[in-house]
């Protein structure tokens, strides 16, 4: 499983089938894919980028809460790739609603409405995100920096739990399902690094963990 | 093809009928797939419907299928909003077909009329006269559109049957409530059952329609039968589905989804591109069953029946009154 979960195919696997199942309701002719297939391929991939960039923040957190799992070090080393896959599918997310809304007329005159500019804004810090991914730029950021800024992914997902709720006529559960786990993940988290922290200090009250 | 045009009424239903035979068949099949099976004559989702009264009917003149495109029979009955079985699109199709009895029926006249009483649907439809098939166009609030061929009768022949006294001055609308066999209603959010209403002059206008199916059939189960209210120049959230009640009042009902989101949602439901949904514009609209490269519409004020009702609305602000 450990072998598994290092494989770079194996992620990567993972991280394109979901982009292809809008071919199942097509082969077996759904009609209700077929009322609006486009429709149903925008609210797909925006839920795929909710559940990736939910996923890659899981994995500090997992790795914190169980330092001491194979498993959760396996999946860390595909951070960078499971974050930049979450930046792709929100980029073909919002490239499948300018086609759906028939150009760039409608995102420019809707802009002001909260449930569209938290999603550009969302999209915005993954682009940014994405891009200091690169080897050379995160050296040239320096750690220090490189961390503040890749703090974003927390704003990025808080809008992203909001844009995806204010899709629908009525809060949709899945938002929950997505996002309520990774809160309680990262909720451990603080607890645990506090507790350890504390540890840290006062016996020798100088170390510290960065 | 090869088309003679006798009588554009006679035309269309012939056209109307193999076709959606024909996608019925492969709706089930579609079903059957899935493992949701519709086993054998006594499942047959027909054989659950109410509403067979009046059935062959003709289509009325003024409201023609030639005028517009009928969107076609499997997409109108499998892209449904009827959250009493879900809040997916396809829910209902699937939920509403397990065993939920919509025969028989009974409709109740109630509040400030002279003949209040309790109807069996078949009954009431040979009562006032049959039914008759109208081409509508369909907007929903979320910015998509079809095109329906309803069957019914109008609105307007109900209210005079209820006769009501002067004071009445809205209709409220109310439909069944029944948790057991209705899977969406075993949550509470929505605030059960449905609830909707007109203002009197509304509900006798002419285009105000009660529908008894759709393509010259039994209304589906998932479409709301077996009795549906349509009032094409509102969005599709105004026409209650399954409807138990009609009460004539002196006050205005307050609606579900106006009561859900007061600033998203008002009594009126009138189609209008300019006033945009707090989330989403309203301006244009996605087209049901043109596939991925059908470009959006062009909202029309009223959804295209501004010529008919837009002098129920002279003086009031419809961006207040939305």
């Amino acid at each position: 499983m450990e072998k598994l979960l290092r494989s770079k195919v194996f992620i990567w696997t993972l991280l394109i089938l979901p982009g292809l199942w809008p071919v199942v309701p097509l082969l077996q002719h759904d009609p209700t894919f077929g009322a609006d297939p486009l429709k149903y391929i925008l609210h797909h991939l925006g839920f795929i980028a909710c559940v990736l960039l939910a996923a890659v923040l899981a994995l500090t957190p997992l790795r914190v809460i169980f330092p001491k799992s194979k498993l959760a070090l396996a999946l860390n080393r595909h951070r960078r790739l499971i974050g930049v896959s979450a930046f792709v599918y929100a980029a073909l997310h919002l490239a499948t609603h300018l086609v759906y809304e028939g150009g760039f007329g409608v995102l420019v005159s809707d802009v002001k409405k909260p449930f569209l500019l938290t999603g550009l804004i969302a999209f915005t810090i993954l682009l940014v995100l994405a891009v200091t991914s690169l080897h050379r730029l995160v050296r040239a950021l320096g750690a220090k920096h490189w961390k503040l800024l890749h703090r974003l992914a927390y704003v990025a997902a808080a809008l992203a739990a909001y844009h995806q709720s204010a899709a629908r006529k009525i809060f949709p559960v899945q938002v929950l399902w997505i996002f309520v786990p990774l809160a309680l993940l990262e909720l451990a988290r603080l607890v645990i690094t506090r507790r350890q922290r504390n540890r840290v200090l006062t016996p020798s009250g100088a170390a510290r963990t960065g | 093809m090869n088309i003679r045009t006798p009588k554009n009424w006679e035309l269309s239903e012939s056209a109307v009928t193999t076709e959606s035979i024909y996608r019925l068949r492969n709706r089930r099949d579609f079903l059957k797939t899935l493992g949701v099976g519709l086993a054998g004559a006594t499942l047959d989702p027909r054989a659950l419907l109410a509403a067979t009264a009046g059935f062959p009917d003709k289509e009325n003149p003024l409201y023609p299928a030639s005028a517009l495109k009928p969107t076609a029979y499997e997409y109108v009955t499998s892209y449904n909003n009827f959250y009493e079985f879900g809040t997916g699109k396809d829910d209902p199709a699937v939920y509403a077909n397990k065993g939920w009895k919509t025969d028989p029926w009974t409709v109740e006249l109630a509040g400030l009329i002279r003949a209040p009483g309790k109807f069996d649907v078949n009954d009431l439809i040979k009562k006032l006269g049959g039914i008759e098939q109208r081409v509508y166009r369909h907007r929903c609030v979320e910015a998509w559109s079809m095109v329906v061929p309803w069957d019914g009768f109008p609105l307007a022949k109900l209210v005079t049957l209820a006769d009501p006294m002067p004071e009445a001055k809205y209709v409220k609308f109310t439909s069944f409530l029944d948790p057991k066999s209705a899977v969406g209603q075993q949550d509470s959010y929505l605030g059960w059952p449905y609830v909707e209403g007109l203002r009197m002059d509304e509900a006798t206008h002419e285009l105000a329609f009660i529908a008894t199916g759709i393509y010259g059939k039994t209304l589906p189960n998932q479409n709301g039968a077996p009795l549906r209210l349509v009032t094409p120049w509102k969005y599709g959230f105004k026409g209650i589905k399954s409807i138990v009640k009609i009460e004539f009042t002196d006050k205005e009902p307050y609606n579900t989804w106006q009561r859900l989101a007061p600033n998203e949602y008002g009594f009126y439901a009138n189609v209008n591109p300019q006033v945009d949904h707090p989330r989403w514009s309203q301006g244009s609209e996605r087209v049901i069953g043109g596939g991925i490269f059908s470009g959006r519409q062009t909202t029309l004020m009223f959804n295209g029946y501004e010529k008919q009702v837009a002098g129920l609305y002279k003086g009031l602000d419809l961006s207040k009154n939305f």
